[in-house]
């Protein structure tokens, strides 16, 4: 990670509330609407307070719903708080739009901002003119940005004919040409294939590292988080639920390791106090080691001899793991709270 | 402020080289959208060749008044119809989220990326059939009237442009703005024809809620001197203040949209 230094965002209380009209079931309830003034109240963002400094890279992480694309959406200035403050590079976003526009950039996973019908060149050109870039530094940028994104290839070709992970890498290019402070990608490795998304998340991490820009990342894919971004954010139904570094959650809550016994033949369902067993297939038995304390030992000290074993595999929870437990454990925990 | 009109020129030959990628549907374009006012206006000068006049309105006169009226609706729509029709979709995908990302005015970028050389058959033939028209009518052509005539042209394009931009900026908050269109056509369709042939409260209407009697009817009666219901001597300068007026209420309008855009979710 980079050199910490001041916040370069910082959310204070900060909440969104969207009005819709009410709704009625039915071709009665939809008459019903048309004259029915009534608003229900959407609690998209709640109450959320963070700071990010400058060279960070954090991950925003939570399921459908949760209020990630709306809080990057206030702090890229596309929407107006309801409630709280909210500052990016020491202004408001929204009102200072332009400004911070030009001094941030951001990649919609699920938008294109290249023109479709003409040659990628053709649009960061015209970046190039929208954000008042300079002749020289432009030139390095491409250079640089075509070299590490592997696009010298396709510079010239229509957008239309791009790969989908061609056309992202572009993407992220042409959010870089202005040496933005902060990039904010929202889902920026949906859909693409492996291949695509190893690239993207490598290119990120060393953008992070070398340049110092700070990256803010929405995603659904955890292993997006693992490779870019050592502190995560998480929300759900607008709340906050955990901000902190992915080492610390994991300390929380990876202690569920998966054991897996396979024996020679079915020696009969064995009950262990030292692993819960979550799953029998016969030959093979399955726990999971809910305390950390619990080492591998003391699980075959408790097995004793006779049972037959023939192999032991012992697993690490992976990040989706430990997230699915967070979000399963969520009002019980103490300690990781934000 | 500068530096946006100096990105202008690029926006725009970025949306050219765009239709360049597809320039035989251009031309086709052209040549469809010409032929289709054609025909509307054979239509009309045959009902004019049988009854002689339209509410005092004689062929030339007629053809001068559909003229200016697809002169200043092309050059206005040109810089927004397209581009604001599209609003609803703009803002249910998305793609108008990655518009305010950028360091430039929304609108700015809107009208210019979006500008419609389309309109090229519309201004090709308006342009014809008013130098046909204007060499028809005994015009007593002084400079004032002159610099009117063009002033009240630019007056009716800026009329159409604040129009379409106050309709499509209703999506930012509805979503949905194209039914407001459907509307507006309705009202393109009457302001095609002198405006004493209409009842009371459709002249009120074409000249306050509606006001697209300014769009041709009113300029046009009043260089070609015949009377104007309503607003009688007032007709000149209010079809020359009539665009810079209704330009500032949708610029007030779509900074009102903006500051309370929630987008369509996600």
């Amino acid at each position: 990670m980079g050199v910490m230094m001041t916040a370069i965002i910082a959310a204070s209380g900060v909440s969104k509330t969207f009005h819709q009209p009410k709704r009625f079931a039915g071709l009665r309830g939809a008459l019903k609407g048309l004259f029915n003034r009534d608003y229900t109240e959407i609690h998209a963002v709640t109450d959320i307070s963070f700071t990010i400094a400058a060279g960070e890279a954090v991950g925003y992480l939570g399921p459908n719903g949760a209020g990630k694309s709306t809080m990057i959406k206030m702090m890229t200035g596309i929407l107006v708080p309801s409630g709280g403050a909210l500052s990016v590079l020491g202004r408001a976003p929204h009102s200072h739009r332009m400004i911070n526009a030009a001094e941030i950039g951001v990649v919609f996973g699920q938008r294109s901002q290249l023109w479709w019908d003409l040659p990628v060149r053709d649009s960061f050109e015209l970046n190039r003119h929208i954000y008042d870039i300079p002749a020289a530094r432009y030139a390095e940028n491409l250079a640089y940005l075509s070299d590490m994104l592997a696009m010298v290839g396709y510079l010239d070709r229509p957008v239309r004919q791009l790969s989908l992970g061609q056309r992202m890498r572009a993407e992220i290019a042409m959010a870089l040409l202005h040496d933005p402070k902060i990039l904010f990608l929202d889902e920026p490795t949906i859909g693409l294939d492996v291949v695509a998304k190893d690239a993207v998340r490598k290119f990120l991490s060393k953008l992070n590292r070398e340049r110092g820009t700070t990256i803010i990342l929405t995603t659904h894919d955890l292993q997006d988080i693992e490779e870019i971004c050592p502190r995560l954010i998480m929300v759900d139904e607008g709340k906050l639920l955990f901000d902190g570094e992915v080492t610390r959650l994991r300390a929380a809550l990876g202690s569920r390791r998966r054991l897996t016994l396979t024996f020679g033949t079915d020696p009969g369902t064995i009950t262990l106090t030292t692993a819960t067993l979550t799953a029998d297939e016969g030959a093979a038995k399955h726990y999971l080691l809910e305390r950390e304390d619990i080492s591998l030992l003391d699980v075959l000290g408790e097995l004793g001899r006779g049972h037959g074993l023939k192999d032991i595999k012992l697993e690490e929870p992976d990040i989706e793991e430990v997230i699915r437990t967070f979000y399963q454990t969520k009002p019980t925990l103490a300690g990781v709270s934000p | 402020m500068l530096r946006h009109l100096r990105v202008v020129p690029h926006l725009v030959g970025i949306h050219v080289r765009t239709y360049m990628e597809y320039r035989g549907a251009l031309f086709i374009s052209w040549i469809a959208q010409a032929i289709g006012y054609a025909g509307v206006y054979a239509s009309i000068a045959l009902v004019l060749a049988r009854f002689e006049n339209l509410g005092g309105w004689s062929w030339p006169q007629m053809a001068l008044l559909l003229a200016f009226h697809l002169l200043a609706y092309a050059l206005g729509a040109s810089l927004s119809f397209v581009q604001f029709r599209d609003m609803e979709e703009k803002v249910r995908l998305g793609t108008f989220d990655a518009i305010l990302v950028k360091p430039i005015g929304t609108w700015t970028y809107l009208a210019f990326s979006g500008l419609n050389i389309e309109y090229g058959g519309h201004i090709v033939l308006a342009i014809g059939l008013m130098a046909w028209a204007l060499a028809s009518l005994p015009l007593d052509w002084s400079a004032p009237l002159a610099l009117y005539f063009l002033a009240a042209i630019i007056s009716a394009a800026m009329l159409t442009a604040a129009l379409m931009t106050i309709i499509g900026a209703t999506a930012l908050i509805w979503v949905r703005s194209r039914h407001l269109f459907s509307i507006y056509f309705g009202f393109w369709e009457l302001a095609r024809y002198p405006l004493n042939i209409f009842p009371l409260p459709l002249q009120i209407m074409m000249i306050t809620f509606a006001p697209l009697g300014f769009l041709a009817f009113i300029p046009t009666a009043v260089v070609l001197d015949k009377p104007v219901p309503i607003l009688g001597d007032l007709a000149g300068p209010a079809s020359l203040a009539i665009g810079p007026v209704f330009v500032l209420i949708a610029m007030l309008h779509w900074r009102y949209c903006l500051r309370n855009y929630q987008g369509a979710g996600g």
